[in-house]
């Protein structure tokens, strides 16, 4: 059949949202049977003619039909159902570069969550440690603060010397930590106690102010992060010497029927939380109440939210990413992500780029996918030996993941200059 | 009388006069044919002639016609005048018929009348149709005849003006006389019927105007031009206004543009229409009354007025009567007089049995239904042929071996020998023909043939009609985790009541509690350590308030904190406050039986440091323990102790019970009921149910199994799950029957663990082989509807280790994941 195939010729067009690559736009009559590395070198002669400025070859990625080419240009129109009689319209952008393995940073502990910043990376390990690393690899510090392993860890401010991080654990708490950089000394400012069972996730909001925790107790909780004492906490309770500085929930977001497993901030009011009673809330945080219920039909282990597109991904027990539109009334999954072997444990979309995630699944494979790609991820990460539990993409230079071999893997996202 | 009865009268009464008319008429419409053929013949002759006709036959049809009338009348009423009789002279041929229909009169010979009569007819064909369709049969005779009239006619016509002059200076002179002729002529006129003036309305309904400029007003029914009357100007109508007497009521006929001389009685009429009177002048408006209806109560009352119409109509009660009679003998329920003689008769008659009649009904049918053939004798081969082809024939082996097998004829080849013949006609005749057509007729005489029912049952139709199991998702279908870390067997794993963690007891004597998700070991307790055995069973306090551990190590019952990592800090407090000191034994005596088999043990400070919180040594070692839905209670099992196999553990008040006194067989485990207080114990083959507060046997299950591995029951708390080391796995419907539900063969080796899901309608067995098998186990609510079970999904359990496979199953309180305690040291959930 393919040979069959083969024999087709297409009238395509070029376009793209990149001026600074654009082509002349003139049909252009090519084999059904390229594939695209044979796009991209006929892209490359293009330019060349006409813009004789760009030097070096360019790599570049082709979308048909709304999708990322990935096998031969005729196979893709067969899936599709598109007729190769029309002229086809490919566009194409530049192709996110290949991330590099940049450092591998070993832990006594597996590495349960992770969290990155632009110089420091925290992450927290099933030994109820949290450490602190540099982005080059140098461990700044390990932290044993918890009773039980840390599950959740964020990054929450940086003002000079002072950095302000939050970690959660299945100790039933969160503690927002200060950590002086110079000095490289850190303090549990405040022990945030209101969970009745192990703090599973965390998220801060973007502002600072504030972080949702969501825990095995089903409840989401809202806390604050300031350092000093509220003047609503109690005289009483602030008087036990032996619970420390100790903080309680500003609102305390009852729903869900299982466990949390993932909270997000969407804006200053709206919390994202996914639970493993298939549901995925929206939370009012003002009211405290719920906003809007999106179901799924199997227990969600991660959720996260891009505001860039407006849209969340999800991984869910089974070997599936599901992108989610809350705009949408219906719980109709917008599209399904498959590549994993294993369950999925950790999504996290990129903080620049509104059609990247990643995901780290307990395959050992830390995925890098392109939203119109629903079959093959842009990037396999491998280099995990086990289960990786953990990713992270905040800094958008650093892909981040976590795994129970006890190591933290850096990939260093290439100099991108598409903004 | 009413007034059509006088006109019915006057009709009478005119008929005698009606000859006189009709003979009157004739010859005018003679007169009319002649012109008719005059036209014709005018045309034929000249120009001279036509004009002439045409103005003599207008100006003739008015006065001539009023000549005639008055001519006639004359005649009939007066003897005939002299004056006249000239007259009719010279009116020539309608005179004279005149005279024959009047007096019929002989003279003028039979060939007169005849053709006369021949003559009438043609003209009353004339009247009714053109007259250029006359028949061909009498064109000859008019043609002899006609000439000889027209030749008479001419005559007459030549001198009618001059005649027409005279006569109207005569009717002048008579106008007094003339009065009454006149009125009978035009009573005759009004009498006849309206076809009569139809023939000179031939404009039809259009307002006379339009003809003004035309010399004519419309055409007759010959399509001829009916002229003008001749205009008069004002000194003509003064003229005629002296001279004419009857002036005064001639007026005009707007259709034909004729004057119209008005009869005595149109101006009686008119007079009458003026006065306001009814215009018929014999109606008699002051009849007398009758009086048909009077408020008087006659005697004999008058019935003389019109019937009723409805005594003109068929009666409507007689017609349903009647009806009803047609049906009843439509449908036979009634009989005619001729039926019922006939069927008389027919009883009279005397009934002989028909004896060379067939026996069944109808000859045709018999035999048809159920007709077997015969089974069809194959055809004949070459072999068979007279002139057999050479390679049928045997040749000297051949023979050799017909020969040989000369005893046992039946193995031969052929049941006969092919023989080659030069023709058809050397073929001798078959000496067994008639031996074989004998045996032929035996065999199909003495082995009767019958119609085998074959049924076509085909191996779906066997086949329970099951759902789709992708119909009844959610269940396990594949491996997604491994828990690793035991270094022996793994026996026994449970999870806690949240689904968060898992519990795990094996061979190395550890328990293990992991985090479910992760598949993280979170704590290891050395369970068996003291006692120097493996763990056997493990099983997570169901209550949510306690974070409790049971492990059965050995002899020992072991209870344990799960540890700080697995629980909340909170629960494990008040689990360990609750446990810390024992309640007060005082008001208890335990009785030696008891005491002899289970100890509560103090726990010494190193071991609760482990996490032990209660240790309770037995007699024997355990194999089996379950907890009861509320946490309170724990029945253990013992190895072989016979009477005493049984232990019933009370945490709260640290007392052991021995539920049972006699040995009832070879105890394998033993369960709470998840709702009621009932326990369910199965021994080798029979799970007896029994009532914990009544102390007594509910129900005995036969299971049918040779050795019980053990058992689950639903949570519903009606349906159980056994399973057997013979591979079986056995439902009971408590509420059906004692005996099995159904019987599930799904394993190829012994079954050692099912298990019930708590939420979805699932279950699971695992055993020796390496499957673990997933099913459907719908309970309804509803007790018409037996449980549907369905077989869903069979697991790849790996790592068979001598023998062993998988040896516990735990579904996940909340999720569809299934959790095996393998063989190969390691926990596997499914997802």
């Amino acid at each position: 059949m393919s040979a069959e195939i083969a024999e087709v010729q297409l009238q395509v067009r070029f376009i793209t949202k990149q001026e600074q690559y654009a082509v002349p736009d003139s049909p252009y009559a090519i084999q059904s049977n390229v594939q695209s590395s044979d796009l991209n070198t006929l892209i490359n002669a293009l330019l060349k003619e006409t813009n004789p400025s760009i030097e070096k070859t360019v790599e570049f990625d082709f979308l048909t039909c709304g999708e990322l080419l990935c096998t031969s240009l005729a196979e893709h129109l067969q899936d599709k159902g598109v007729s190769t009689e029309d002229t086809l319209e490919i566009e194409y952008l530049e192709r996110f570069p290949a991330p590099a393995p940049q450092d591998c940073l070993m832990h006594d502990d597996w590495v349960s969550t992770v969290h990155a910043h632009s110089n420091w990376i925290l992450s927290g390990c099933y030994d109820n440690s949290i450490h602190i690393w540099s982005t080059k690899g140098q461990h700044k510090l390990a932290i044993p603060g918890h009773t039980s392993p840390v599950k959740a860890v964020s990054w929450v401010s940086f003002n000079g010397d002072q950095a302000v991080f939050a970690s959660g654990s299945h100790d039933q708490s969160a503690m927002l930590w200060v950590w002086n950089v110079t000095r490289n000394s850190v303090d549990c400012v405040v022990t945030c106690r209101g969970h009745e069972k192990g703090v599973e996730c965390l998220a801060v909001s973007a502002d600072g102010n504030r972080f949702a925790t969501g825990s095995w107790d089903n409840n989401v909780c809202l806390w604050s992060t300031s350092l000093s004492d509220e003047d609503n906490v109690p005289a009483k309770k602030r008087s036990k010497p032996e619970l420390g500085n100790t903080r309680e929930p500003l609102t305390i977001l009852k729903g869900h029927r299982e466990a949390v497993s993932g909270v997000q901030w969407m804006d200053f009011n709206t919390v994202l939380s996914s639970g493993w009673d298939h549901l995925l809330k929206l939370w009012d945080c003002e009211l405290g109440g719920l906003k809007q219920e999106v179901a799924g039909n199997k227990a969600f282990f991660d959720v996260d939210w891009s505001p860039l597109n407006n849209s969340m991904i999800t991984a869910s027990a089974d070997r599936h990413i599901r992108l989610y539109d809350p705009r949408s009334t219906d719980s109709i999954v917008k599209t399904t992500f498959t590549s994993h072997t294993g369950w999925v444990q950790s999504v996290r979309w990129s903080k620049t780029r509104d059609t990247l995630f990643l995901s780290a699944g307990y395959d050992g494979q830390v995925k890098l996918w392109e939203t119109r790609s629903p079959r093959t991820p842009l990037y396999d990460l491998s280099g995990h030996e086990d289960k990786v539990l953990c990713c992270d993409w905040s800094n958008p230079a650093l892909l981040v993941s976590g795994s129970s071999d006890n190591t933290l893997r850096i990939f260093k996202a290439k100099h991108y200059e598409s903004t | 009388m009413p007034p059509f009865r006088s006109g019915l009268l006057k009709r009478k009464s005119s008929n005698k006069e009606s000859n006189s008319s009709d003979s009157e008429k004739v010859p005018d419409q003679s007169d009319e044919g002649s012109g008719d053929e005059e036209l014709i013949q005018g045309a034929l002759n000249g120009e001279d002639d036509a004009t002439d006709s045409e103005h003599e036959e207008e100006s003739g049809a008015a006065s001539d016609q009023e000549q005639d009338a008055v001519l006639f009348d004359d005649s009939a009423d007066s003897t005939f005048g002299d004056d006249e009789q000239v007259d009719n002279d010279s009116e020539g041929s309608s005179d004279l018929t005149d005279s024959e229909e009047e007096s019929g009169d002989e003279n003028d010979g039979s060939s007169e009348t005849d053709e006369e009569s021949v003559d009438s007819g043609a003209e009353s064909g004339a009247v009714q149709t053109p007259s250029g369709v006359s028949d061909a049969s009498d064109t000859e005779k008019k043609d002899t005849k006609q000439k000889p009239r027209k030749t008479r006619q001419a005559k007459p016509k030549s001198e009618t003006t001059e005649a027409s002059i005279d006569r109207l200076a005569d009717t002048i002179g008579k106008a007094s006389v003339k009065t009454q002729p006149v009125e009978k002529k035009d009573e005759y006129e009004s009498g006849d019927t309206s076809d009569e003036e139809d023939r000179r309305t031939t404009v039809g309904d259009v307002p006379m105007w339009w003809y003004n400029e035309y010399p004519h007003v419309g055409y007759d029914l010959d399509a001829r031009q009916v002229l003008r009357p001749p205009q008069r100007d004002h000194i003509d109508d003064f003229l005629k206004k002296c001279e004419d007497p009857d002036f005064w009521r001639t007026v005009r006929d707007p259709n034909t543009g004729q004057d119209v001389v008005l009869s005595k009685q149109d101006l009686e009429l008119i007079r009458r229409l003026r006065e306001g009177h009814v215009p018929d002048p014999t109606h008699d408006e002051y009849q007398p009354w009758v009086e048909w209806f009077s408020r008087e109560v006659l005697a004999t009352p008058l019935r003389a007025f019109p019937e009723h119409k409805r005594s003109f109509l068929p009666s409507r009660s007689e017609q349903q009567q009647i009806g009803r009679i047609v049906h009843a003998l439509k449908m036979g329920w009634t009989k005619t007089r001729k039926q019922l003689a006939e069927e008389r008769r027919k009883k009279r008659e005397k009934q002989f049995y028909n004896l060379w009649g067939s026996s069944e009904a109808d000859p045709a049918q018999r035999g048809l239904q159920r007709h077997i053939p015969a089974p069809r004798r194959a055809l004949p081969g070459h072999a068979e042929s007279y002139n057999p082809p050479p390679e049928y024939l045997l040749d000297k082996q051949e023979m050799k071996e017909w020969d040989k097998l000369s005893e046992t004829p039946w193995k031969r080849k052929y049941t006969f020998l092919p023989t080659r013949h030069s023709s058809l006609r050397a073929v001798p005749a078959y000496e067994r023909y008639t031996r074989e057509r004998f045996l032929r007729c035996l065999d199909l005489y003495l082995a009767p043939r019958a119609i085998k029912m074959r049924l076509t049952i085909t191996a779906d139709d066997l086949v329970p009609k099951l759902p789709s199991p992708r119909d009844l998702q959610p269940f396990p279908t594949t491996e997604v985790l491994q828990f690793k870390g035991h270094t022996e067997l793994v026996r026994s794993v449970d999870f806690d009541p949240t689904g968060q963690y898992i519990v795990s007891g094996g061979d190395d004597g550890t328990v293990r509690v992991w985090e479910c998700s992760s598949g993280r070991c979170l704590r290891t307790l050395r369970a068996g350590a003291g006692a120097g055995a493996g763990v056997a069973r493990v099983g997570w306090a169901p209550s949510a308030a306690l974070a409790l551990v049971a492990a059965a190590a050995g002899r020992a019952l072991l209870l344990l904190a799960p540890g700080a990592p697995a629980v909340a800090a909170r629960l494990a407090e008040r689990t360990d406050r609750l446990l810390e000191a024992a309640p007060p034994q005082h008001d208890v005596t335990v009785d030696e039986r008891t005491s002899s088999c289970a100890q509560w043990q103090h726990v010494a400070p190193e071991q609760w440091a482990q996490g032990v919180r209660i240790s309770i040594q037995h007699f024997k070692p355990i194999t089996h323990l379950a907890w009861h839905a509320r946490g309170d209670y724990v029945c253990v099992t013992l190895a072989e102790a016979a009477s005493r196999a049984v232990v019933v553990h009370q945490l709260s008040r640290r007392r052991s019970q021995l539920p049972f006194s006699r040995n009832k067989g070879l105890v394998q485990c033993a369960l709470f009921h998840p709702t009621r207080p009932q326990l369910f114990v199965a021994t080798q083959r029979v799970v007896r149910v029994y009532d914990l507060v009544k102390q007594e046997l509910v129900r005995k299950l036969l299971t049918g199994a040779q050795w019980i591995s053990n058992m689950a029951v639903h949570p519903g708390g009606d349906n159980l799950l056994v399973s057997s080391y013979d591979r079986k796995c056995i439902w009971f419907d408590l509420e059906l029957s004692s005996k099995p539900y159904q019987t599930l063969r799904l394993h190829g080796g012994a079954v050692r663990s099912v298990a019930f899901h708590r939420r979805y309608p699932l279950f699971a067995s695992a055993g020796d082989d390496d499957k673990i098998v997933v099913s459907h186990g719908m309970v309804y609510n509803d007790l018409l509807q037996n449980p549907l079970l369905v077989p869903l999904k069979q697991l790849r359990a790996g790592g068979r280790r001598s023998e062993l496979c998988v040896l516990d199953l735990r579904w996940h309180p909340a999720q569809a994941w299934l959790l095996a305690a393998c063989a190969d040291h390691t926990l596997r959930l499914y997802a």
